[in-house]
């Protein structure tokens, strides 16, 4: 996923003397909100929160609806290109060889998202992908500074507690903030798109649905 | 016996009622946290009222305490529904028409809060200014309105938000019949203690207020109405906990699925697309190029043709596994077609779960774990790399299965006498031949006209 930030026009020696007085205020104040921010992954019954939150628990739904009502609830434009191969043969190998199956790229200033996809991909990783990429905007992953010090892999149990990052700005779905380390955002990211995946199939038989009109 | 007494026996034998009700029919089959703290409150309520009717505790702040400790069960009800419907319990979900609204559920979640704190200081008010609380058609100062009004009103407003809160879970659209019954019950019985409170704050009114040739009669009315509402209120909450329903698939089986189907499956694919695409099986381009002629010059349905050219780079990338694909070998293909199994031998389960065949388009059917490719094709690919003859599967194969053992021996995926002991030399075998023969000239064909 890449982020298009917007450009500011006052660049120059001063400023960066300026953010270089910033930087160290603005990590202490993020220090400490990784002392108290901090959440386990995403449960199946947390994402259906989400998705009542968006009209949808309860209901059968494509990852189409899903897009569209995610789009409308954090006011941007979110598109899917789905590339068929013929168009641009280069696309597939290029992804498959850095080992990605799509891309997410967003853009502040436009308010949009677009995720790209090739058409070769198999149904069911097509749509799964698709949902991943989404995913990351409900989670609100994109309206986050990326902290290095945080880019070890790790494989926690998923009751673990999990740092995580306050937001630039913007809106996001999850009620947590986003995880601090990349991996557990990507990890994140999965869940949310198997969630989705059984969450529309199933509709009110989901376990999870249920349980929101059955609260005593 | 006062009418106090009177009345606390009243109460406290349907309480009592209640509560061996809840105990003998609904706590052995179903144990809710609602259930479990019901069944409590209905015994602190019938000990309550008890008392009340065995010592006459009339005149000061006994008096008091006595009827701000009868309001406390309905109040610690209002406040669980409140706080039960806003998701504050724990693992519990929100109701789905609160999760939609971060207002209501601020407000259904300050209830405890609001409550606990009105009856403490109407509990102040008593005690400061005391009133002849108990005793029920007796006048009243101003100061026990206030008192009443103090707890009743957080309650009135409580309960009415709960009871909407249940309407609009009910009324949500496609919902089983069930859940409908059950809100409405659980709305019904908040909106009688919503009731319930509002008369008992016109009751506090009336004591205070009107002369006592008018109040008796109406006061001897609004108990009889009062009795009626809690007798509703009770067999509603009884109705709605008695309404049960299973969810057609369990939690559990939806983990393990997400956990283990789901992610074996995507896995699996993924890191074959990258081999395919990134050309890391080298003899596959080849050889799925043919398996696709030779579908097409037999006349094979789109189906089957997906079924064979999933076969062949199963088997090509089985056969040659690249740094990107050693996790795909004959084990995980096993594992993720005994996990498919699974699924399908839950005919409600495998109905359900389905995905689309392409991205807002409604022209292709939807795949199911039964009808996409990769289930015909794990179980083909596996016979022709893993099988050694061993099939117990006495069916003669389908005309696909023979052009992808066909194209796999050509290419050197699979060994030709291994081939030989599978397949038997029938009108199959020997079409599925043709067809590939020809195939590899329309090819050749190609590749020299361009």
């Amino acid at each position: 996923m890449n982020v298009d930030s917007p450009k500011r026009d006052l660049a120059g020696p001063l400023l960066d003397r300026l953010t270089g007085f910033w930087r160290p205020l603005r990590n202490l104040g993020a220090a400490r909100s990784r002392v108290n921010g901090s959440r386990s992954l995403l449960t199946a019954a947390e994402f259906q929160e989400e998705l009542a939150v968006l009209g949808l628990s309860g209901r059968r739904f494509e990852p189409e609806h899903y897009s569209d009502a995610l789009g409308e609830y954090l006011n941007i434009s979110i598109t899917v290109h789905v590339i068929p191969d013929s168009w641009y043969p280069e696309l597939s190998r290029l992804l498959a060889i850095s080992g990605r199956l799509g891309e997410l790229r967003y853009s502040e200033q436009l308010n949009l998202a677009a995720i790209l996809v090739p058409g070769s991909l198999p149904p069911l990783v097509l749509t799964l992908t698709i949902l991943h990429e989404l995913g990351h905007l409900a989670a609100g992953d994109l309206l986050i500074e990326p902290d290095e010090q945080f880019e070890e892999q790790d494989q926690h149990a998923e009751q673990t507690m999990f740092e995580t990052l306050p937001l630039k700005k913007g809106k996001k779905l999850a009620r947590g903030y986003p995880f601090a380390k990349e991996s557990l955002r990507e990890r994140e990211a999965n869940l949310r798109a198997s969630y989705a995946l059984f969450a529309g199939c199933l509709g009110d038989d989901s376990p999870y649905a249920h349980g929101m009109y059955d609260v005593l | 016996m006062s009418a106090a007494q009177h009345q606390a026996l009243v109460l406290g034998s349907v309480s009592f009622v209640a509560f061996i009700f809840f105990l003998c029919f609904l706590l052995p089959s179903k144990r809710t946290k609602f259930s479990v703290f019901a069944a409590c409150n209905l015994l602190f309520v019938t000990l309550m009222f008890g008392a009340v009717a065995l010592v006459d505790l009339s005149g000061g702040r006994a008096e008091i305490m006595v009827a701000v400790m009868t309001e406390l069960p309905v109040v610690l009800i209002v406040a669980w529904v409140c706080l039960a419907l806003a998701g504050g319990l724990p693992a519990q979900l929100p109701a789905e028409p609160v999760a939609r609204r971060p207002w209501l559920r601020a407000i259904l979640g300050s209830a405890p809060l609001v409550l606990l704190l009105s009856v403490g200081l109407a509990t102040v008010v008593g005690l400061v200014w005391p009133s002849p609380a108990l005793r029920v058609y007796a006048p009243a100062p101003p100061q026990f309105f206030v008192l009443k009004g103090l707890i009743m009103t957080p309650e009135v407003i409580y309960s009415g938000f709960a009871a909407m809160v249940f309407v609009m879970a009910g009324r949500a659209t496609g919902l089983k019949r069930r859940f409908y019954f059950k809100n409405l019950a659980f709305s019904v019985g908040m909106v009688c203690i919503a009731l319930i409170a509002l008369e008992s704050t016109v009751f506090a009114g009336l004591r205070v207020w009107p002369s006592r040739e008018a109040r008796r009669a109406i006061l001897e009315t609004l108990n009889t109405l009062e009795a009626c509402l809690a007798i509703c209120c009770i067999l509603a909450f009884i109705a709605g906990l008695s309404l049960r329903y299973t969810p057609a698939v369990a939690t559990t089986l939806l983990h393990r699925l997400q956990t283990g189907w789901l992610r074996t499956q995507e896995q699996f694919e993924s890191l074959e697309w990258q081999a395919v695409s990134s050309g890391a099986a080298g003899r596959l381009t080849h050889a799925s190029d043919a398996v696709v002629e030779a579908c097409r010059i037999e006349g094979l349905s789109e189906s089957d043709t997906q079924r064979a050219l999933a076969t062949i780079r199963l088997v090509a990338v089985m056969r040659d596994p690249s740094s990107e694909t050693q996790q795909i070998t004959p084990d995980a293909a096993r594992k993720l077609y005994e996990l498919q199994e699974e699924i399908l031998y839950d005919d409600v389960l495998a109905s359900k779960i389905s995905w689309a065949a392409g991205w807002r388009s409604r022209a292709l059917e939807p795949q199911t774990v039964k009808s996409a490719p990769l289930h015909d094709a794990l179980k083909a690919a596996l016979e022709l790399v893993d099988n050694h003859g061993e099939s117990e599967d006495v069916r003669t194969p389908p005309l696909w299965y023979y052009i992808v053992a066909v194209s796999a021996t050509d290419a050197k995926m699979i060994d030709s006498t291994h081939l030989s002991m599978q397949l038997r030399d029938g009108t199959e075998r020997r079409a599925a031949v043709e067809a590939y023969d020809a195939a590899k000239r329309v090819l050749r064909m190609l590749e020299d006209h361009d």
